[in-house]
């Protein structure tokens, strides 16, 4: 990446490296279904990060 | 990461007029991207912040990193003497915005909301364009993944 670029250039670039598989399967879940998702996958890092933490 | 569950019933019930943005509306529309916090624009008339904190009180609201012991209340007085409140609660943190920075208050982004049933609440969240356009707006680079999701998000629905 040079000096200069856009936003819209950066954004670009970005836009290859996301994992659209990823976004086929939020879609495919309702809205409350996203949402819990989110809530258990959040739940679940911070379960480890707390199990990682008291091992330190 | 806060109950969401537990945290839009809540908001729900108290009948608080709040949109969703940030992280858990991205979510709502689809996003893969893990947040840690809800951010909400809530309305600023009294009898909706009367309604705020009849929702959030027993939540335990406290300022978010700061030291244990600084004197805060959680009541309309101070709400409405503030604007914008990082929060921690006993149903995890929580953003209360009165405004957001190229977006405006609620009456402003109200008209750029959709809404959508989950736990048996009609929420407000911000529509995609409007949320890119506000990440956009920020400049950040720590939000041009997001944007980039976001976009190809959008794209999909076209």
């Amino acid at each position: 990446m040079t000096p200069g670029n856009s936003i819209d250039e950066i954004i670009e670039l970005y836009k290859r490296d996301v994992d659209t598989t990823l976004i086929d399967e939020c879609l495919k879940r309702t809205v409350e279904e996203r949402l819990l998702a989110l809530q258990n996958f959040a739940a679940a890092i911070a379960e480890l990060r707390a199990q990682t933490a008291g091992r330190k | 990461m806060t109950h969401l569950a537990d945290l839009l019933r809540a908001l729900g019930a108290a009948g608080v007029d709040f949109i969703l943005v940030g992280g858990v509306a991205a979510a709502a529309h689809g996003s893969a991207r893990v947040t840690q916090d809800v951010d909400i624009v809530y309305r600023r008339g009294k009898d909706n912040l009367e309604k705020l904190v009849a929702a959030l009180a027993s939540g335990q609201p406290y300022l978010r990193g700061a030291p244990p012991g600084l004197p805060f209340r959680f009541d309309v007085a101070t709400l409405a003497a503030g604007l914008n409140f990082t929060l921690t609660t006993t149903l995890g943190p929580i953003d209360l915005l009165g405004e957001i920075a190229g977006g405006g208050r609620y009456e402003d982004l109200v008209a750029h909301s959709i809404s959508a049933e989950a736990f048996g609440v009609q929420c407000g969240m911000l529509d995609l364009e409007t949320l890119i356009a506000i990440k956009r707006a920020a400049g950040r680079p720590k939000d041009f993944e997001a944007i980039a999701e976001l976009e190809i998000l959008r794209d999909r629905g076209r």
